[in-house]
């Protein structure tokens, strides 16, 4: 017993290590594109927000956006009024989304299956002509320009080049990175993933299913609030692109294609997804959607777990052979 | 595509190497536009704009080569926009940004110009706001109170004091319809109601059934360009108000000649305004249309962001003679300040205050051509219009 | 009442437009289990074979109509075989990601050979004048629409409650496992399924175009619209379908006709509304 929970410890840190490293080393090898690396980033915290609700709790959603929109809005709106201290904005960011998250969550919830995942789109879609038609605030689809962020700890200017948006950012991913790394081995993570395995037993158990699903929006919405205020921080524009479908759609899809339920996975799908993207359409702009498509299709036909599954299936046919000599 | 057009510059440059100047080196130009998704055809126009220039004026300046990087932002996506706008100032160098066809991209690249030392000349985008976000902003397009505003004059002139306008409602949209109220008004007339319908609304008619309802002796709309200005000219004839006589007013996005073969028949007799008609009958034209058509593949699919690409190319080719091939934005942007040249659209010049460009707007009225074709013909100029939206700040 | 009527009337007009490319979606999501979103490429797919039937080799708008139905099943036979067999059974997610992908390859492809241009298919004339109906004017190809929707549907009721296909068809929905093992050949009910529901979406592709017009991203643009129109109506079931359709272009209608600012607005609150009383869609089966 002890020696399991020591070696998931073990593999835990070893994992964050790694994520650590692989962030420094994005930070030498890609040192022209670090705009890009904060964008997948604040895309990084999006997907694993969504990952909370659809791989741990078993809640599809197409409206993660609408949590991510409210905390980069919440953040901007914040700062243009002169409240311009980073950090201060990434916890109006997580405070907004969790709100947001809490509404949503409350909506979602009274719905199962394919209903469910309607009423996320109608969410989002109704965040999404809101914060048009108030453009009074938002700038509407001119989008909310003109944020002057200070620098951080009035020593690190956001500047041409990003090295403090991405650094920033980095830190950012990997503390949440952590805290959820808690939540989901927690008990309350544990019944999270009773309640997508078989929520009546769960209820039998004497257990109430919704509010437990609920605090998981809450949380959900706290990460995707972070990254919106973290684009928002970094971009010093917010348009409408941050509560539309188009990004809930986009994001879920990098879900999948690192696979759900693992923390890991959301990053790996987030990293594959737009670093591809971003390649395939330098090298050709006008026509980079097919590959994108033909990626996404290799990855079902050859790994339909996604690809944080595929390598589960290698280390789990290692553990095999190993059990199998011995 | 990009890779065979760098071995083309570096052959180019190779030739050119041993004739012009041993000290001869390749500028690079960004072009950021929306190449794939939705907006491809206004992406592609960028491209035929910017290949027709380099078609019709070489691919050097003044011994300096010239080398062109697009990237491709499929829609509005401030985020998107500013990472690709570094990356190209960073990572490849550039010393001239161009292209943007949304607003909130601009704005999101211009607080880095500064600091980047770089020029961003606008092929599109067309709010006011922009060109007050840095003064290292030059605009060859449009805005859309720029084209609007006339219309005003007109429709009262043609007997109509009663309209009612209908517009997209979103940025462009909302100052589309405050544009043609004031005029309007100033002019005489009387705006009766004023209909702001959802981006994606597919069918017209409820729509349509307002106007009838409304009692306006005419319509304003401004839809943007694309898919729904389809339904929505189809709609103005099938619900019976063009045969009630109920007059049509809009800028030109909404026949813009892309869309024109789809339209068909419906497009019929719509009047609008604009800063530049495929069919604007010049010898600059002439040679334009050729060379963007030769560029984008047929005839049928060159449009507007054309001809604010391959004037924006006239801006940052000017910009480099004025440099000499030395990256200095500040220089480069006061260059062409003041700078007037004839332009495939007419005569055009960039005012020096605003840095936004300076043209003739004309009233047009889709008709056939001499080939059977639609096309937008031009029936009245309006002569040097500045930007009212930018004039009033 | 005149306005009531005429307004009245558009809303059928396109709530039957919906209905007509919804229902192949409908029926791949319901009786098939896919979540098909790509559901709107094959519809495009369709509307470009039958703009160039029409438009460029000058065939009549019901030989173009055929001959898109036709070219649409043809091209998704292989598509079928070697894409969606792997993915039948597959958690939703799975079935997502690979028709996102599928979407985005025919979008690409569509851009790279037809470009990125709006596509018309012309009607003929009989369709294409206005028609006074008395209170007011109407297009004609708007009353045909109105009647390939009801075709559509009765056809298809009769083919699903009344004929021995549609037995199989209901048996290998149930229990695919046990209509196997009574001799019903399930593979094959389930090809000719994905063959009529393609139809379906190819019919509701070049009908539908003069509502939503034929270009490139055409796949992706209506995609919610269709997916939130096959979950109010209840997946798999045609009078959900029709009953969500004209309810939903009732309210699109009157909304952009009362208050067209607030349009979204009422169509998406109407959307959570009645959601949140029919969990399953109208005529949802449980599952």
């Amino acid at each position: 017993m002890s020696a399991s929970t020591d070696r998931r410890w073990l593999r835990d840190v070893i994992g964050i290590a790694l994520i650590i490293a692989a962030g420094l080393a994005g930070y030498w090898l890609f040192p022209d594109n670090l705009a890009l690396l904060t964008r997948v980033i604040a895309a990084a915290l999006l997907v694993l927000s969504i990952d909370l609700i659809t791989g741990y709790c078993g809640v599809a959603t197409l409206g993660q956006a609408s949590l991510f929109g409210a905390g980069a809005y919440a953040a901007g709106i914040a700062c243009v009024n002169g409240i311009t201290e980073p950090v201060t904005l990434i916890l109006i960011g997580a405070v907004a989304g969790s709100v947001a998250g809490l509404l949503m969550g409350t909506i979602m919830l009274r719905a199962h299956g394919l209903a469910q995942l309607v009423l996320s789109i109608a969410i989002v879609q109704l965040f999404h002509e809101a914060a048009n038609k108030a453009s009074a605030y938002t700038g509407g689809s001119d989008g909310l320009a003109g944020l002057m962020v200070s620098p951080l700890f009035g020593m690190f200017a956001f500047d041409l080049w990003g090295r403090t948006a991405y650094l920033f950012g980095l830190a950012l991913l990997v503390l949440v990175f952590i805290i959820l790394k808690f939540v989901v081995s927690s008990p309350f993570g544990m019944l999270c993933r009773g309640i997508k395995q078989d929520p009546i037993r769960i209820r039998a158990m004497g257990s109430f299913v919704f509010p437990v699903l609920l605090k998981m929006f809450v949380i959900s919405g706290a990460v995707a609030g972070m990254g919106g205020a973290l684009a928002a921080i970094s971009t010093q524009v917010v348009g409408l692109d941050s509560v539309s479908f188009e990004l809930s759609a986009n994001a879920l899809v990098m879900l999948v294609l690192g696979g759900l339920g693992s923390l890991y996975g959301a990053l790996v799908g987030t990293v594959i997804f737009m670093g591809f993207e971003h390649f395939v359409s330098a090298i050709n702009p006008f026509h980079w959607m097919t590959m994108v498509g033909a990626l996404l299709i290799a990855v079902v036909l050859a790994a339909p777990g996604g690809l944080s599954g595929l390598l589960d299936r290698f280390s789990a046919s290692g553990h095999r052979a190993k059990r199998g000599k011995a | 595509m990009r890779i065979s057009k760098r071995i083309l510059g570096v052959a180019l440059g190779a030739l050119l190497a041993g004739s012009v100047s041993a000290s001869a080196e390749t500028i690079k130009i960004g072009i950021i536009g929306p190449f794939s998704g939705p907006f491809a055809l206004q992406g592609k126009n960028f491209q035929a704009g910017v290949e027709a220039y380099m078609a019709l004026n070489g691919k050097s300046v003044k011994g300096n080569d010239i080398e062109v990087i697009y990237r491709d932002l499929p829609a509005a996506n401030p985020a998107q926009s500013r990472a690709l706008a570094q990356e190209l100032v960073v990572k490849e160098k550039v010393q001239y940004l161009g292209g943007v066809y949304f607003t909130p991209d601009a704005m999101a690249i211009t607080p880095l110009l500064a600091q980047a030392n770089t020029p961003l000349v606008i092929f599109n985008a067309a709010t006011s706001a922009i060109m007050n976000t840095s003064p290292l902003v030059v605009r060859t397009s449009f805005t859309t109170a720029q084209t609007t505003t006339p219309l005003g004059k007109v429709a009262v002139d043609e007997g109509v004091k009663k309209v009612i306008t209908i517009v997209s409602d979103y940025g462009p949209g909302v100052d589309a319809e405050n544009a043609f109220k004031k005029a309007f008004e100033a002019a005489g007339g009387q705006v009766v109601e004023s209909i702001r319908m959802p981006m994606n609304t597919n069918d017209f008619s409820p729509i349509m059934q307002r106007v009838r309802d409304s009692g306006a002796a005419g319509l304003f709309a401004f839809l943007p360009s694309g898919p729904p200005t389809l339904g929505f000219a189809k709609a103005y004839n099938e619900t019976g108000l063009k045969k009630a006589g109920i007059k049509f007013y809009a800028p030109g996005d909404l026949t813009q000649e892309s869309d024109l073969p789809a339209l068909g028949d419906a497009a019929d007799g719509l009047k609008t305004s604009f800063h530049y008609a495929v069919s604007h009958d010049s010898p600059e034209n002439k040679k334009f249309v050729e060379a963007a058509t030769k560029a984008i593949g047929s005839a049928e699919q060159l449009s507007f962001p054309s001809v604010g690409a391959y004037d924006g190319m006239h801006v940052i080719y000017k910009m480099i003679e004025a440099t000499g091939g030395k990256q200095d934005a500040q220089k480069a942007v006061d260059a062409v300040k003041g700078l007037s040249w004839t332009s495939p659209r007419g005569p055009v010049s960039i005012e020096p205050a605003t840095r936004h460009i300076t043209q003739n707007i004309y009233l047009r009225e889709v008709a056939k051509g001499a080939d059977g074709k639609s096309i937008n013909k031009e029936i009245q100029t309006f002569p040097n219009q500045k930007d009212p939206g930018l004039a009033t700040q | 009442m005149q306005t009531v009527l005429s307004i009245a009337i558009d809303a059928f007009a396109y709530g039957m437009a919906l209905f007509i490319i919804c229902i192949g979606l409908s029926l791949t999501m319901g009786l098939m289990r896919v979540v098909n979103l790509a559901h709107g490429a094959f519809a495009m797919i369709a509307g470009y074979i039958a703009s160039y039937a029409a438009r460029d080799l000058g065939l009549g708008y019901a030989v173009a109509i055929f001959l898109a139905i036709i070219g649409t099943v043809i091209i998704s036979i292989p598509i079928e075989r070697l894409l969606y067999r792997r993915i039948y059974g597959s958690p939703e997610l799975t079935q997502v990601l690979m028709t996102i992908g599928i979407t985005f390859c025919v979008i690409g492809i569509t851009n790279y050979f037809f470009g990125p241009t709006l596509k018309t298919i012309p009607l003929p004339g009989s369709l294409s004048q206005p028609i006074d109906v008395g209170f007011k004017t109407i297009a004609a190809h708007r009353l045909f629409v109105m009647a390939c929707g009801l075709v559509v549907a009765g056809g298809l009721w009769f083919l699903i409650e009344k004929t021995d296909f549609g037995i199989k068809l209901r048996a290998t929905v149930d229990n695919a496992a046990m209509a196997d093992a009574l001799g019903v050949r399930t593979q094959v009910v389930y090809a000719i399924s994905f063959a009529i529901a393609i139809g379906l979406a190819a019919l509701g592709g070049v009908v539908g175009a003069e509502f939503l017009p034929i270009e490139p991203y055409y796949a992706l643009r209506y995609m919610v619209t269709f997916l939130v129109v096959v979950s109010v109506g209840g997946a798999g079931s045609i009078p959900g379908a029709v009953v969500a359709c004209l309810l939903l272009g009732a309210v699109d209608t009157t909304g952009r006709y009362l208050m067209p600012e607030f349009g979204n607005f009422f169509f998406y609150a109407a959307v959570i509304a009645i959601v949140c009383v029919f969990p399953r869609g109208f005529f949802g089966r449980a599952q």
